[in-house]
């Protein structure tokens, strides 16, 4: 399988808060949705930055379309557009005057595109961006990452700030870009339903290292979390955990094979699991 | 890079269309009374406070993720760097356009406003070399320190650009005789000097910005 976007063995240390970013591996197809989680500090704004060379990595790969980018390689640059958390543009610009500065420096801006989104997510092109709320913002961000005909998107937060009606109609943006087989989105956000809605795969990272990645439909068919007493538990086979959390009167255990631990374990409640819990699971549970 | 320029511009357009106003109107009072100090005043407030202006509209660019996400789009460091450069270039050109335009109306209207007519070159000297000076010092410390410390890099840079064209002055007064020939030699060392230290800047905060993280 093809990857628009592979890391190897990324590291990053910041040597003031500790934080290490340790070893990171993942990849993204073409074609695909990867949905980045972890909680916050965990180091995915960190591996966005790794990966867009906004943040010198200590070591490893980072390969965008096949290619390491350098600063001089601009033209890898040409085909990612991105969305950060926040205040993307100065304030002090307008809209127009942003697509006049982005003119100016995409080859492929497409003024026209970049029109329509703002009439689409009902954008003012004349007011400054410093009076836009915090969605409008995001949705301008949006625009302006889609409209030099990007292959690759990468969004750190981009849904954050908007009302459930429009991150609804930017997902289903998302969704369209990525009919293109050659399109890929790198989407990190808190918003986990937002991922269950339109990822592929699912990476997780907790303090810096990669717990696992997995594809959705794994997610959804296969992985779920058994309730069982502790006596259940201590009868389990620590091959099928992936990891347990003590609560007051059960403990929940997260499987990766949902209907076969139903088959060995007959006693035991087993529930679909959702991202939201799988994360509590990976990040505050334990591992056998 | 046009769009980079595009974006430096918009950058500073708000301020300077202030400043731009406020010279306006206190050109019209400098050419309307004869004064030498405030016509001298002006001519360095002007070369000097264009180039002032230029270097807080990047502080603006900061506030908001922009300096970040430009890294992101298709330029390399070299060029953004080149473009605050280069602008800050044409900022001092429209400073020193400025200050041009107000001498030679009270020059019109009242005859020479000097004691001699070269004095006007060393006036110009002195703006650009200060201007230039200060700008070779912002950027390398801008990025440097960082650009929550800006306000403090642009008056470190502000009272070393006076200082050193001051400086300069001193030891060319101390060695040189007075006389015409000094001033002119004096307004070429101060563009000189003033030049080489701009232009050695620029790979230096190059080299700061290459290995800054975002």
């Amino acid at each position: 399988m093809d990857h628009i976007l592979e890391l190897q063995q990324i590291c990053k240390t910041f040597p003031k808060s500790n934080f290490v970013l340790d070893k990171l591996s993942f990849s993204l197809p073409y074609g695909a949705i990867l949905g980045f989680v972890g909680e916050n500090g965990a180091g995915k704004t960190t591996t966005i930055g790794c990966i867009l060379n906004t943040v010198s990595k200590d070591s490893g790969v980072v390969k965008l379309f096949g290619k390491e980018m350098q600063d001089a390689d601009t033209d890898i640059r040409e085909k990612i557009g991105v969305v950060y958390d926040g205040d993307n543009f100065p304030g002090f610009l307008t809209a127009k005057q942003l697509s006049q500065v982005m003119e100016g420096i995409y080859k492929q801006w497409d003024n026209g595109l970049f029109q329509k989104y703002l009439e689409d997510f009902h954008l003012p092109v004349r007011q400054k961006i410093k009076n836009y709320s915090r969605g409008m913002t995001m949705k301008l961000a949006i625009a302006a990452a889609l409209s030099h005909h990007p292959q690759l998107l990468i969004l750190d937060e981009a849904t954050s700030g908007l009302d459930p009606i429009m991150r609804d109609e930017i997902l289903d943006v998302f969704l369209e870009f990525v009919q293109d087989e050659s399109h890929s989105i790198l989407l990190s956000s808190h918003i986990t339903s937002d991922l269950e809605k339109i990822a592929d795969y699912i990476t997780f990272i907790h303090n810096g290292k990669l717990i696992m990645t997995v594809s959705k439909n794994d997610l959804v068919y296969h992985y779920a979390v058994m309730r069982c007493k502790k006596s259940q538990f201590l009868a389990l086979d620590p091959a099928d955990i992936i990891a347990y959390r003590k609560r007051d009167y059960q403990i929940d255990v997260l499987v990766a094979h949902g209907k076969e631990a139903q088959r060995k374990y007959k006693d035991t409640v087993v529930d679909h699991v959702s991202i939201d819990e799988i994360m509590l699971l990976l990040v505050k549970g334990e591992r056998v | 890079m046009k769009g980079l320029m595009k974006n430096n511009f918009f950058a500073v357009y708000a301020n300077a269309k202030a400043f731009f106003i406020f010279m306006c109107i206190l050109g019209i009072f400098v050419v309307a009374v004869i004064s030498q100090p405030l016509l001298i005043g002006y001519a360095l407030l002007s070369m000097v406070g264009f180039s002032v202006n230029a270097i807080t509209g990047i502080k603006r660019e900061y506030v908001s993720k922009w300096g970040k996400y430009k890294l992101t789009l298709p330029v390399q460091r070299t060029a953004i760097i080149k473009s605050y450069f280069i602008s800050q270039l044409l900022w001092l050109l429209v400073g020193t356009l400025y200050a041009g335009i107000v001498i030679s109306l009270s020059w019109a209207l009242h005859g020479c406003p000097f004691d001699k007519s070269i004095d006007i070159v060393s006036i110009f000297a002195l703006g650009i070399c200060v201007s230039n000076f200060t700008s070779a010092l912002f950027f390398p410390l801008f990025y440097l320190g960082g650009e929550e410390k800006s306000d403090v890099f642009l008056i470190i840079s502000l009272l070393c650009g006076i200082g050193a064209a001051m400086g300069i002055i001193s030891v060319l007064n101390f060695y040189l005789p007075p006389g015409i020939t000094t001033i002119l030699v004096g307004a070429a060392v101060l563009l000189l000097c003033s030049l080489l230290v701009f232009a050695l800047s620029y790979p230096l905060t190059v080299g700061i910005y290459r290995k800054r993280d975002y």
